[in-house]
């Protein structure tokens, strides 16, 4: 009976979508084999109906890039919620490698739950994490996100990326003066605007602590770095100097940012110290010298020049100032992002006039094509590494969207967009500690 | 849609956001919605456009149309005391901020073009907006051809 109450809630929860989203991950290529994983729903032993069923969500989370496929609860051959209730040969049957199982029980504190599961291994019958957590009945879907990050994290040993967020900039189609920065999260919910303006705006930047974006605003007729804060909304307008004043990123120990000014006649690097409010010029090239990311490490930065004649990607050793060319290939290599290895980098690669994002490793050099849509540009990085999303054109609609890869090139997904103007994404740090 | 409207909306999204209750799953970064501020808005309404001088890709070279454009306007700027804005822009190949620095640079040609017809410098501000503001729609050359240009604005 008990689990014939759980089967009928979640055929009365299954059609439903459950939050108006701008951004949704759409799968457009091909994959490997996905991971195998079964969700039994949970065991829910409060009064009231649950909000939100937790293993829809994981499903929707870990299915987004094709890594894994999820189980549906119809399929199953038994519903066990605790460990001891478990018939592994019932999962091997189905070829499930692992199998989550757990129970929403009611809290002493009013509005309350706790929720205990664990993540067991079919192959090797084993309990490979076991969790409690507790939180609102209100957050039931923020804890469904955690739980899908640690499912990621312990089967596949890389941080889960579906509590993380994606700022990007819209500029809707059918208004020629409206400029939006937003911030949604990576699962489509949560759309907000941060700043609207009738000016550009451009080169959205996470703080490393996830609290702040920086960006740049022509709201004063030319262009202007402005820090936001997310909690309070507050802004705060970084020093402004003659001419270009662009491309900002955070340092990883976030207490500098560089940016691109052309203050000395072209374009060139230079470090804004946050507590001094000052700049500091870091080159000083007769070429443009723009696009600056910080390496992981905090030791060098990559950046894009054409000293050469043609804009390549040249990495500078902060303590040094020793500047190297990294790119030979092409006459096109553009804003490069470092992955959080630091070893390898990504980039926009003109290759028969056609511009697509480039995997590029640093020590061995090879490189690899990872898109193949129209006019690729402003690639970001997941905070695991493993996953890339970037701006692109579609070409049947002459429309703005995203789109993403993942970094093995497999799997290919888009982002439509409802205004047909979504550009500029910047991928957040992990910003949920469990 | 108003700013006005558009606040209100994201102002309501965000009570409800905040109405859920506290939870011991710490969330670092919730996102608070802000409209842009109103005192420091650029308006483009003072400026009266003047002339457009049109680029070939990935080139700040002003051609004899171009130029001759350029020698007209600058007599009549000199004749009015008038000021100039420049204002570079390109079109939507290649990333955006290495737009911002060739903008700048068609812009930077102008400027220099008309200081040699005899406008003095400090009559002059340019300002590059890149890839961010096209005239035209499209992904053609149609289209890129109208987007590669330097605006002149005088007021």
């Amino acid at each position: 009976m008990k689990h014939l109450n759980k089967i009928i809630f979640f055929l009365l929860f299954f059609s439903s979508s459950y939050f108006y989203s701008q951004l949704r991950i759409e799968i457009t290529g091909g994959t490997d084999e996905p991971i195998k994983v079964a969700m039994v729903p949970f065991e829910w032993t409060l009064d009231l109906a649950p909000p939100f069923y937790l293993h829809e969500i994981v499903k929707k989370d870990l299915e987004s890039f094709a890594e894994f496929s999820v189980l549906n609860p119809e399929d199953m051959l038994s519903y066990p919620t605790l460990e001891e209730e478990v018939s592994y040969r019932d999962w091997r049957l189905l070829k499930v490698d692992y199998l989550i199982i757990g129970s929403v029980l009611k809290s002493e504190i009013e509005g309350e739950v706790n929720i205990s599961y664990s993540i067991l291994d079919v192959s090797r019958q084993k309990n490979v994490h076991k969790a409690l957590m507790m939180g609102s009945l209100g957050s039931l879907n923020r804890i469904g996100h955690n739980i899908s990050d640690r499912i990621y994290e312990k089967i596949n040993g890389i941080p889960g990326i579906f509590s993380t967020k994606i700022a990007y900039v819209d500029k809707p189609v059918a208004n020629k003066e409206s400029y939006d920065l937003r911030i949604t999260d990576i699962n489509g919910e949560g759309d907000l605007s941060l700043f609207l303006s009738s000016q550009p705006i451009l080169s959205p930047d996470w703080s490393p602590d996830g609290k702040q974006i920086a960006y740049v605003s022509f709201e004063e007729g030319t262009s202007r770095i402005y820090i936001q804060e997310l909690s309070t909304g507050n802004r705060r307008a970084l020093k402004h100097e003659k001419g270009i004043n662009s491309s900002p990123s955070w340092s990883p120990d976030g207490n500098f940012l560089t940016g691109v000014l052309s203050k000395g006649g072209n374009p060139d690097l230079y470090l804004y110290d946050l507590k001094n409010n000052n700049w500091k010029q870091l080159t000083d090239h007769y070429g443009i010298d723009t696009e600056p990311d910080w390496s992981p490490n905090g030791k060098s930065l990559i950046f894009t020049s054409n000293r050469s004649g043609s804009p390549q990607i040249y990495e500078i050793n902060i303590s040094s100032m020793r500047v190297k060319r990294k790119t030979f290939e092409g006459t096109y290599n553009a804003r490069a992002r470092y992955l959080p290895d630091g070893k390898k980098i990504i980039y926009v690669h003109r290759r028969k006039g056609v511009f697509h994002i480039a995997l590029h490793n640093l020590k061995t050099g090879k490189i690899s094509i990872l898109t193949d849509t129209f006019l690729d540009e402003s690639p970001s990085v997941a905070p695991n590494g493993n996953v890339i999303i970037y701006a692109t054109k579609d070409k049947t609609t002459d429309t703005d969207v995203l789109a993403g890869v993942t970094i093995n090139g497999k799997t290919k997904f888009i982002l439509p967009s409802a205004s047909g103007g979504a550009r500029e994404p910047a991928w957040s740090p992990i910003l949920d500690k469990y | 849609m108003t700013l006005h409207r558009r606040f209100f909306i994201l102002t309501a999204i965000m009570f409800g956001l905040s109405a859920c209750t506290s939870t011991s799953i710490e969330r670092t970064s919730d996102a608070t919605a802000v409209s842009a501020s109103t005192t420091s808005v650029y308006s483009e309404s003072s400026l009266t456009s003047s002339s457009t001088v049109y680029f070939s890709y990935d080139n700040y070279n002003i051609d004899s149309i171009g130029s001759d454009k350029i020698k007209n306007l600058a007599a009549i700027v000199k004749m009015n005391g008038l000021n100039v804005r420049v204002e570079g822009h390109c079109d939507e190949r290649g990333t955006r901020e290495y737009n911002l620095a060739l903008g700048e640079r068609r812009a930077n040609a102008i400027a220099e073009l008309l200081i040699i017809n005899g406008v003095s410098k400090a009559n002059i501000m340019t300002v590059s907006y890149g890839e961010e503001k096209p005239s035209a729609r499209g992904s053609n050359e149609k289209s890129w051809s109208k987007n590669r240009r330097a605006l002149i604005k005088t007021f």
